[in-house]
């Protein structure tokens, strides 16, 4: 790695290119110490949130990148910057996709949701946008099966800092680093690997009163919500928009429709419409027609065979019994 | 054009058959060499032309490209007559494809033949001679004078004469336009009819006309070989392998003389033949007795002598050579498709490694030809003929098959204008006679050759009957038979060790007859188990004109065998009543210790055999096969013979057929759930009634590589997947979040009554698809006290509405309509299509012995290649039950290996960018001819077909199905491999590891072809082959590995090694007795999760059998250098390059690359403790 570290370009599209140091591993025996890079800038995304101004982006996080451990990195290496909040792009496992209608249903909420995808949810501001379940909250949530979760590779991640001073502080530290070439190291954090596995087994059952009670508040959560569901539903339906139409959603009639009746009704309906007018092979001109019919059924499926033919020609040349 | 008129003129008004003429005739034309072969071809062209014209109203009769344009018309209205536009237009193709063009090529043979005729009819006459006059005469020349055994007499009172041949003649299927190209050689036969002067009245009898025959033979060697201007290649055959007919090989000499032909690709056979009626029909009769013995004339008289069937057949078939020219044209000429049907009976009895010659079965082209011929007339006083020349070539083919496979002619003969004939008693060839030319055309059959003739005849019946498919490859192409395919079982049994001289006169005989007895053995021996048994004896070479006949040395017979799946296991072995004396004894006498005095369960007291179904090292087939021959031919050949069968039943746990199926281990398992289902229906206190409750798990068909419960009692790893669905309720909530935790509550009171009710239960609910809310979050684990562990999850039919609801929802974002469609797959996939997929599969490997162990055997290759991952079991499973259920051109495979075998060669010629698997679940194998009712209609296969070429407009490039497999239960045909899954590289490996397997077998078939051949002593024994081979991955091809620790691979937890076999499974119960272990599997979690974490930069590979190692290969598109991206999605490594630097412009031209080194440094993080090493290319 020492060869090509002499290539590595400091800063790289308006990002300073910070290399981290890997631990060395049993399992990998490498001459020289491996590194990883991280590419670093204060945050500008298109649309500011109040935090802005004091956060940093990092992209190509490490896989194994925490909260903490990007908090120690900053507290412990690069000048001791205090960290509030990482925000990670992704997950593994995922965050549960929650449904919900497109921004225009509620334009006013639309921003605010679009920032909150893939974030820590805030309950108070959209339950009622949600368009299946509830937000869940501690005592509604499922138990986690994961005491941590990992980044997809080349991830990217926002680390907000408590004021903007410490932010500046720590841009300005990263790029004293890189401008040094001083060395820094990204420390995993302990319980990776088997120990992390044998964790999420036991976690992957958890005990049935945290489920009964889980389910519970859920449950009262969801009646809440549907109520509030329904009244907005409910709204839809009585106000025309700005061409005078009304929506027709879902909730107008006492139930939804059975299959069965559906279906039953229909095929009255084929019925009736097969008694209905004369027979089909009534009239000569009818008779001509539905053989003509036939013929070209005929000729177009032979066409149709014999381009499957060609084609298989042309693909495995030509025809002629394995030897 | 004028020319050419005359041409035909010429041959059709004359006796036939043009060759005279066109021999002699073009002699004119030597000069003008061009111009002949334009007259050649073009008199062909004109033939085929005037026949097309009848038949295809070809506008010009000119062109040379007939076929292409034939008119649609031609298709639409033909497609009844040839079974499918589909079949009728590869029918065309492969005609055209295998008949010799009739051009340059073939002219310089032609050329070459003409040659020979005028050396031949210039020798001069010898003669009359006396036996050791005849044979000082070649004494210069050192030609050798091919006498058949046993040799003449010294003493002989008859001349050995020659004279100027009546005829030289082109004969046989070349002239006639039958003959097929293929890659061996092409035959053109050439009949030299012996004057009629030089035979006796009575030179039938004793081998005379033989030696005569043998005589007039060498002169024409002599002849050939004094010619000082003309260079051929000469050596003897025998015609057929028929001892008693040697023939002239001529081939090319290669000097590229006038005379070489080594660019027409083929030899060129002279034969002899007597004149039509040298001999009287009476005397030749398959009754009478033309070799009489070596005794006194009064005894001989007094005693009865046996017919000599055989010899009057062969002196007959060559006194009729003509007359079945004559025959086979006039066939030609009365029915247009005549010719085409003879050539596809030609390429049908080749692809079933039919031929004329005796060792091969004694049924080739010749016989094909000459049954059509026969059966096209009527027979006298039997109604109208079983052809018609109407039939389309199609047609022909299959009526004459459908005449072998129905008339039993071993049994009832079939006499053709010759009532007064009467078939040998003790004859065991079948009887087809043919009362004008006075010959058993099938006298050259043995009867197992028969019985398999009738056997494939049989097959390709059926096959043809069915209507979904159009069965031409199974038909035509495929090479049918190839042992290792076609068979079950081989045994090969050294020549050398049944102990025969081969140098005296009988070895031929010997030979044939052990060969015979070999087969009422085993057949007796083997009874209903076996279908077919085909012996295979030494292939005959050529040999030299300087030498005598050589003796064969070695070689080996090769028996192959053909089980039926539902007897061949069968332990017990049923015979004679112990009052019924007779018959008791002979049983005796036939099994020696092996029979014994039984008494059963019905009272009967009965003769009886009995094997050991425990001895799993060799499956009761070869037992009994080892045994009688061991009692019947010695025990030389007992010791030197080699029995193998089944030969990759051993790659799994009880993959040999034990009984009468093949899921006995699976019973233990199935007795489990049984009982589940009893006791959770038996709960009371569930709001609602449990309406169904399914299985949905490999193991729960039978299909799990390795067994999930075995004899030491531990807890099963992999808990079985159930699927239950209560009654119907209104009171379900209306949202999919919400009922998913409804199922929750459900769970957990099922839970709670169950484990009161049974309180040896363990029960516990896990968690499952936390980030898809909308998905099924929960399962109940329930787990046996005796070992079997399940996994209940609650189908809630209201889920697919709700979500195809969603799908359609336009004012749901995005996102929210992607994650309701994988939902919506994930339902489909889970409730519907598993659980009935799970019954099906049940229900087929009851029914089909050998389909539990071929699915395991052919998983365990899937994942032995670390392929795994990639593909669904179901899939798999799809391609395996496509072997048993579309077996053509075989029967359904009778045990683990042919199953396998059958369905990789099928993969490594599955076409699958172009061509869907389609499974027809409802054809009930070709067995079950009545219950065609479920079969596949074309229209239905047409669908899927559709739909299939409609995935591949919509993703040509194969991003999301590659593979695409339907059935009839699920037309959709995505449901396994929707997703990319497998990759499009994936499934490319697939096919070449199939491909490389095929390959590894083809030497196995090459090596049971070279024990026929015998060959030199000195050459080296090829090994057998190890069937272990097929399964060891080649790690090479990957860019990293990553060693598992021995702790936490599988492959070793489940042999723990120790020394004694108390403490191991003292250690087993101990290590599997942990409820926590069940379904703990830390290195599978961790592959899924790197799977997840690096998403399409890397493609893994595992096996999911051992998990010993997991193998990864960069994704080449990301391996390169390329411009710099702040969301790669890969771990990037920044890089200036030289480039940018003379630009100055450095910012914008930075390129980035792979981070290998830091991604594998993340991988050995996240799996710290669980890998022992990491190896990287």
């Amino acid at each position: 790695m020492a060869s090509s570290k002499s290539k590595t370009p400091q800063s790289i599209s308006g990002f300073t290119v910070l290399p981290l140091t890997l631990p060395t591993l049993k399992s990998l025996p490498t001459s020289t110490p491996t590194t990883h890079y991280l590419y670093i800038r204060p945050h500008a995304p298109t649309h500011p949130t109040p935090t802005t101004d004091r956060s940093l982006f990092i992209a190509n996080v490490p896989i194994d990148a925490t909260e903490s451990s990007i908090r120690t990195l900053f507290a412990d290496q690069l000048g001791g910057s205090r960290v509030q909040t990482v925000e990670f792009d992704s997950s593994v496992p995922a965050t549960p996709v929650v449904k919900r209608w497109k921004s225009e249903t509620a334009p006013e909420k639309a921003k605010e949701v679009e920032e909150n995808r893939g974030k820590k949810r805030k309950r108070e501001s959209d339950e009622d946008v949600v368009a299946e379940g509830v937000l869940e909250d501690e005592k509604s949530m499922l138990p986690r099966t994961w005491d941590r979760e990992l980044r997809r590779s080349g991830g990217t991640a926002v680390v907000v800092f408590v004021d903007q001073a410490s932010c500046k502080g720590a841009m300005k530290e990263v790029e004293k680093k890189v401008k040094k070439g001083a060395e820094v190291r990204w420390v995993a954090e302990e319980g990776l690997g088997v120990q992390r596995y044998q964790t999420h087994q036991t976690l992957l059952f958890p005990a049935l009163s945290l489920l009964h009670s889980s389910i519970n508040a859920y449950l009262s959560s969801f009646n809440r919500t549907e109520l509030a569901r329904n009244r907005l539903r409910a709204k839809q339906r009585s106000v025309p928009d700005e061409d005078g139409f009304v929506t027709v959603v879902r909730g107008g009639r006492a139930g939804p429709a059975r299959l069965e009746e559906a279906e039953m009704k229909k095929v009255e309906l084929e019925e009736r419409q097969k008694k209905k007018g004369a027979k089909e092979d009534f009239y000569r001109f009818q008779v001509r027609e539905k053989r003509k019919e036939r013929e070209g059924e005929l000729r177009r499926q032979f066409e149709e065979d014999r381009r499957r033919v060609e084609e298989m020609r042309g693909r495995r040349g030509r025809l002629v019994p394995q030897s | 054009m004028r020319k050419e008129g005359v041409k035909e003129d010429n041959s059709s008004d004359g006796d036939g058959y043009m060759n005279e003429e066109e021999l002699t005739g073009s002699d004119e034309d030597e000069s003008e060499d061009d111009e002949d072969e334009d007259i050649a071809t073009e008199g062909n062209n004109g033939k085929l032309a005037k026949k097309e014209k009848n038949a295809h109203s070809a506008p010009d009769a000119k062109t040379k490209r007939k076929r292409q344009d034939a008119m649609p018309q031609d298709g639409v209205y033909t497609a009844e007559v040839y079974k499918s536009n589909m079949f009728k237009l590869q029918l065309d193709e492969l005609l055209e494809q295998v008949k010799p063009k009739y051009g340059k090529k073939e002219a310089s043979a032609e050329r070459a033949m003409r040659t020979l005729k005028t050396l031949i009819e210039q020798i001069p006459s010898r003669g009359p001679l006396s036996i050791p006059e005849a044979e000082k005469l070649f004494k210069s020349s050192k030609i050798a004078i091919p006498f058949p055994k046993p040799l003449p007499p010294k003493d002989a009172k008859y001349k050995l004469q020659f004279e100027r041949p009546a005829s030289v003649n082109a004969t046989g299927s070349y002239p006639l336009k039958i003959s097929t190209r293929t890659n061996e050689e092409l035959v053109i036969d050439m009949v030299v009819t012996m004057p009629g002067s030089i035979f006796q009245e009575k030179d039938y009898l004793n081998y005379r006309y033989f030696y005569k025959r043998a005589f007039y033979l060498a002169c024409i060697v002599d002849g050939l070989m004094s010619s000082k201007d003309h260079k051929f290649k000469i050596s003897y055959d025998c015609l057929n392998g028929n001892y008693l007919q040697p023939i002239i090989i001529v081939r090319p000499s290669g000097d590229g003389s006038a005379d070489d032909f080594s660019s027409a690709k083929c030899r060129i056979q002279i034969l002899l033949a007597a004149p039509d009626k040298t001999f009287p029909d009476n005397k030749l009769r398959p009754n009478s007795n033309c070799v009489r013995p070596k005794v006194s004339e009064e005894e001989s008289t007094k005693e009865k002598v046996s017919p000599t069937p055989f010899y009057n057949a062969t002196v007959q078939s060559d006194s009729s050579v003509t007359a079945y020219l004559k025959l086979l044209h006039s066939s030609s000429s009365n029915c247009d498709s005549y010719k085409d049907a003879c050539i596809l009976g030609r390429v049908w009895l080749r692809q079933r490694g039919f031929s004329s010659r005796l060792r091969k079965g004694g049924f080739g082209n010749f016989e094909w030809a000459a049954m059509i011929a026969l059966l096209l007339q009527s027979n006298h006083g039997a109604g109208p003929s079983p052809l018609s020349p109407g039939y389309s070539s199609y047609q022909l083919f299959k009526a004459t098959l459908q005449f072998l496979a129905n008339k039993d002619l071993l049994k009832t003969p079939y006499l053709f204008q010759a009532s007064d004939v009467q078939a040998p008693k003790h004859d065991s060839a079948p009887f087809f006679f043919d009362g004008p030319r006075n010959l058993n055309i099938l006298y050259k059959m043995t009867p197992w050759s028969y019985a398999r003739l009738r056997h494939e005849a049989k097959l390709t019946v059926q096959m043809l009957g069915e209507t979904g498919f159009d069965q031409f490859e199974p038909t035509f192409i495929l090479k049918v038979d190839s042992p290792v395919l076609r068979y079950e079982a081989v045994v090969e049994i050294p020549v050398a060790s049944l102990g025969f001289n081969p140098t005296s006169d009988e070895y031929d005989q010997s030979l044939i007859q052990t060969a015979r007895k070999m087969y009422t053995t085993l057949a007796r021996a083997l009874t209903d188990r076996v279908t077919s048994i085909s012996i295979n004896l030494p292939a005959e070479k050529n040999w030299s004109v300087m030498s005598t006949r050589p003796q064969e040395n070695g070689g080996n017979i090769v028996v192959s065998i053909a089980c039926d799946p539902a007897n061949a296991n069968r332990a017990v072995d049923h015979g004679p009543a112990a009052e019924n004396k007779k018959e008791a004894a002979a049983y005796r006498q036939f099994w020696g210790e092996k029979a014994e005095l039984r008494r059963f369960k019905d009272g009967s007291i009965l003769e009886s055999v009995v094997w050991s179904a425990k001895d799993t090292k060799s499956p009761i087939l070869e037992q009994i096969v080892s045994f009688i021959l061991r009692r019947h031919f010695g025990s030389q050949v007992g010791d030197q013979m080699r029995v193998s069968g089944d030969s990759f039943a051993h790659m799994i746990s009880s993959g040999r057929i034990a009984g009468q199926s093949g899921v006995v281990p699976f019973v233990p398992l199935m007795n489990a759930f049984a009982a589940l289902e009893k006791d959770i229906r038996n709960l009371e206190g569930l709001p609602l009634q449990i309406r169904h409750f399914f299985a949905a798990d490999p193991q729960l068909r039978y299909t799990s590589v390795n067994l999930p419960t075995s004899t030491v009692q531990s807890l099963m790893h992999t808990p079985a997947s159930i699927v239950i669905q209560f009654e119907g309720s209104g009171r379900w909530p209306d949202d999919l979040s919400a009922i998913q935790r409804t199922k929750i509550a459900f769970l957990l009171k099922i839970g709670e009554l169950l484990s009161t009710y049974r309180s040896t239960y363990t029960t516990r609910i896990g968690l499952e698809n936390q980030s898809q809310p909308s998905q099924n979050q929960a399962y109940l684990e329930i787990i046996l006290p005796s070992g079997p562990s399940f996994r209940l999850r609650i189908h809630h039919d209201r889920e697919a509405a709700l979500l195809e609801r969603q799908l359609k929802d336009k004012s749901l974002d995005g996102i929210s309509r992607e994650s309701a469609a994988l939902a919506l797959a994930a339902y489909k996939r889970n409730y519907l299509r598993v659980p009935s997929h799970t019954q099906t599969v049940q229900t087929l490997c009851t029914r089909f012995p050998a389909l539990s162990p071929s699915i395991r055997v052919t998983k365990k290759w899937f994942s032995s290649h670390l392929l795994s991952p990639h593909f669904a079991p179901e899939f798999i499973e799809l391609l395996v039950i496509r072997t048993f259920l579309q077996p053509h051109p075989w029967p359904v495979p009778a045990c683990a290996t042919t199953g396998f075998l059958r369905t990789l060669a099928w993969i490594s010629r599955w076409d699958w960018r172009h061509v869907p698997l389609i499974v027809d679940l409802g054809s009930s194998g070709p067995e079950g001819a009545d219950s065609k009712a479920n079969a596949m209609k074309s229209e239905e296969i047409n669908k899927i077909r559709t739909r299939f070429e409609a995935w591949r407009k919509i993703d040509p490039a194969l991003n999301r199905v590659v593979l695409f497999a339907a059935t009839n239960n699920d037309v959709e045909g995505t449901t396994w491999t929707d997703g990319a899954k497998p990759e499009k590289v994936v499934a490319a490996r697939m096919t070449a590891l199939a491909r490389a397997s095929m390959n590894v077998l083809k030497q196995e078939e090459d090596r049971l072809a070279s024990l026929l051949e015998g060959g030199a002593e000195g050459e080296k024994k090829q090994p057998a082959f190890v069937p272990d081979s097929l399964f060891i991955s080649n790690l090479q091809d990957y860019d990293f590995l990553l060693h598992v620790s021995p702790d936490f691979a599988r492959s070793n937890k489940r042999l723990p090694k120790s020394k004694f076999k108390n403490l191991e499974i003292q250690q087993s119960i101990q290590a599997n007795n942990d409820v926590q272990s069940v379904a703990y599997d830390p290195v599978e979690t961790y592959a899924t999760e790197l799977r997840a974490v690096y998403g399409d930069s890397i493609l893994w590979f595992w096996d999911s059998e051992s998990l010993d190692v997991i193998a990864g290969l960069w994704n080449p598109t990301m391996t390169g250098q390329r411009a710099w991206k702040i969301k790669a999605g890969w771990n990037s490594l920044p890089l200036v390059s030289s480039k940018n630097k003379k630009n100055r412009n450095e910012e914008e031209k930075a390129e980035i690359k792979l981070n290998k080194e830091a991604t594998l440094n993340e991988i050995a993080r996240l799996g710290s403790g669980l890998l022992e090493r990491i190896e990287m290319k």
